[in-house]
């Protein structure tokens, strides 16, 4: 298997994006990377869209997570907790500088809503735009908006340089892509040939056949859309121009080596070829790709005893011993040829519900440490 | 998911009662076996004889737009919204010139792939087109999120088309899938934390949709056990007592799972939410069995009596 250490990206990288479907676990493993780039001295900033709620509350995001939570001090108290408690704690840990440890959870509505204020030329723009039933849809549904957002968010954070390590969850979606196509969705919006056609006035010289898909379009959906579209689409084309211009940064910033992407996964026989596909993805885009985070593993259980003490058992047994059977076919898959393995974590027996239980997870991030 | 919104009084429906529905639509968060449980639930009603397809929605893994057969009465469609809105306009406008016109012209072509919301409504409307020509079919929605802005978007689209036949189109769907005559929501989850949370806030947020047409709900891969260990457990059992989040042996992780899973499950319990339950298999071994997970599945849904 071909290694890739945590240290050793956090050392290298500035930025680690965490990317996966759902149910994978990626929150708290975006956490926990956090838990320990701060224990390693660093000031740190975890960017976390969806939460579970206790995770929420121990990370300090109960209510408006938009501004930054320090928990730092609660990390302080947390670690000498463990430590009493008797949790291992690998040599590099014993005597922690602690860096700084700050949770942010935006709101992508309000981001938006900003966003769109430092774009556009005037005030009445922004009102004449948010009035607008078409965008209202957008930010609430368009299947990209709320991933866009996220990295807005991130490059304003980072522009900051208060954090000298960024950890953002990206949201839940279907698959581990979705968010990558993000901002070609939005970039397409803007395209500007075509926007040109719905902000022209209507007396100007069109193509026939302009002309003719339009009271088409018109037929179909009737008049009341077809306004608002071209209202829409004159704010679009007003704040285009710096709309792109920001577009440009945040790739250039997802592109530049400060940035690297991990895949997290858990051991299922579909991981191989998602993760396949995934890498593929991100070497198109020019991304830089850091590893596989396995998670949710059962190995570190083993043996599991031949037959179990007692006939109510006997399924479980069965059960845990045919996913454990599964998991190591699965890893050696995700771990053949040159993809590197950034981590394997235990499926833990509870949902982390504390800062106490990143540790455990934080740890672990380190193959080598024993659990 | 929208953050704090008032829980709404919970009104459920049968998951048996769900899955004699011509249309039913998987709901819940990622993760949670939606794909494997359809198709489970697909497959059993073509074994009953039932001309049966099972939708998903842009799959990139799967040829855009192919309806494949499956069984003798079961078909799958990997549904492409691109596909889907040149079948409706052509449907609409017809399939002569004009329509070439239309869907080859780039602004067209620009809206269909950029503006908001028409994803989701063409890729229902083919659902629900769809509808006419099948005994029943089982729909794959994304995730919650996703899924539910699917029939957000349908509902908006029926308000901001003013007049026109997409605005009455989209009116007759909201109408069909907020009927329960027609159609059926089953919320899928895992015993786990995120996944029964987001069940409940979507079946609220599905109720303000679809005021009529209360949800089902279904919890998969119940770990084996887990019912009989349902009452012997103490209050001195509460996960969040253990010194430490990780399990010291086999032995001790099969316990501590048992004891978490009826904890996690009390958030439907308590509130007296009625719910099939599907237990843990671990999917079959491909090199030993032909079997795939959905017709593991779809015996168990048939042996318990869902279908």
């Amino acid at each position: 298997m071909n290694w890739r250490h945590i240290d050793e990206i956090l050392d290298e990288r500035r930025i680690i994006i965490t990317c996966g479907t759902g149910g994978v676990g990626k929150t708290t493993l975006s956490a926990a990377i956090g838990v320990r780039a701060a224990l390693q001295g660093r000031r740190t900033a975890v960017i976390t869209i969806d939460p579970a709620k206790r995770l929420a509350t121990s990370l300090g995001l109960e209510e408006l997570g938009d501004r930054p939570a320090n928990i730092t001090s609660e990390i302080v108290s947390a670690f000498r907790k463990a430590k009493a408690a008797g949790m291992t704690i690998p040599d590099q840990f014993k005597e922690p500088k602690i860096g700084r440890f700050d949770a942010i959870m935006p709101d992508a509505r309000s981001n938006f809503r900003d966003f769109l204020r430092d774009l556009a030329p005037s005030a009445e723009i922004v009102e004449r735009v948010m009035s607008n039933p078409i965008f209202q849809i957008f930010t609430k549904e368009f299947s990209g908006a709320n991933e866009y957002m996220a990295l807005e968010r991130l490059q304003a954070i980072d522009s900051m340089r208060e954090y000298d390590c960024i950890i953002l969850d990206t949201p839940p979606s279907r698959n581990a892509l979705a968010f990558l196509a993000a901002p070609k969705l939005l970039s397409q919006f803007f395209d500007e040939r075509l926007i040109r056609w719905l902000v022209l006035p209507a007396n100007s010289l069109v193509a026939s056949g302009m002309k003719k898909a339009l009271s088409i379009l018109e037929r179909l959906t009737g008049t009341g859309f077809m306004t608002n579209l071209f209202d829409f689409a004159s704010t679009v084309f007003a704040v285009r121009v710096r709309f792109l211009a920001n577009l440009e940064k945040t790739m250039d910033l997802l592109e530049s080596p400060d940035v690297g992407f991990i895949m997290v996964a858990t051991p299922t026989p579909e991981t191989a070829p998602e993760v396949r596909h995934f890498i593929d993805i991100l070497t198109k885009h020019h991304f830089n790709f850091d590893g596989v985070a396995v998670n949710r593993t059962l190995g570190y259980l083993d043996p599991v005893p031949a037959s179990a003490k007692s006939p109510k058992h006997q399924r479980p047994y069965e059960v845990l011993t045919a996913l454990i059977a599964r998991e190591k076919k699965a890893l050696s898959g995700v771990g053949s040829g040159s993809t590197p393995l950034c981590a394997k974590l235990p499926e833990l027996a509870r949902d982390v519900h504390s800062v106490e239980d990143l540790f455990y997870v934080a740890m672990a991030l380190d193959p080598d440490y024993r659990l | 998911m929208t953050k704090g919104r008032p829980e709404p009084a919970l009104t459920t429906a049968q998951v048996p009662e769900i899955l004699r529905r011509k249309l039913v639509f998987v709901s819940g968060k990622g993760g949670v076996g939606k794909t494997a449980v359809s198709q489970g639930i697909a497959r059993a009603l073509a074994d009953a004889g039932l001309r049966t397809l099972w939708v998903c929605f842009e799959d990139p893994l799967q040829e855009p737009g192919a309806i494949r057969q499956h069984g003798p009465k079961l078909w799958y469609l990997n549904c492409s919204a691109e596909l889907a809105f040149n079948e409706y306009a052509s449907l609409k406008i017809g399939s002569g010139p004009l329509s070439k016109i239309f869907l080859k012209n780039k602004l067209v072509q620009y809206l269909a792939k950029a503006a908001p919301g028409i994803h989701e409504l063409v890729l229902l409307g083919k659902v629900w087109y769809e509808r006419t020509h099948y005994d029943r079919i089982v729909v794959d929605l994304p995730s919650t999120g996703h899924g539910l802005a699917m029939f957000q978007s349908t509902k908006n689209f029926s308000v901001l088309f003013t007049g026109g036949p997409v605005h009455r189109d989209a009116e007759s769907m909201i109408e069909t899938f907020g009927n329960p005559a027609e159609s059926g929501h089953l919320i899928l989850a895992l015993p786990e934390e995120m996944p029964l949370q987001e069940a409940l806030e979507l079946s609220g947020f599905l109720q303000d949709l679809f005021p009529e047409n209360p949800p089902g709900f279904l919890v998969n891969r119940l770990f084996p056990g887990v019912e009989q260990t349902r009452q012997s457990q103490s209050e001195a059992d509460q996960p969040d007592s253990w010194p430490t989040p990780l399990a010291k042996s086999a032995a001790d992780y099969l316990q501590k799972r048992m004891i978490l899973e009826n904890y996690n499950l009390r958030l439907w319990r308590d509130r007296k939410i009625p719910f099939g339950a599907l237990d843990f298999v671990p999917p079959p071994d491909p090199s030993r069995s032909k079997e795939s997970v959905s017709d593991v599945l779809s015996e168990e849904l048939k042996r318990k009596g869902y279908l």
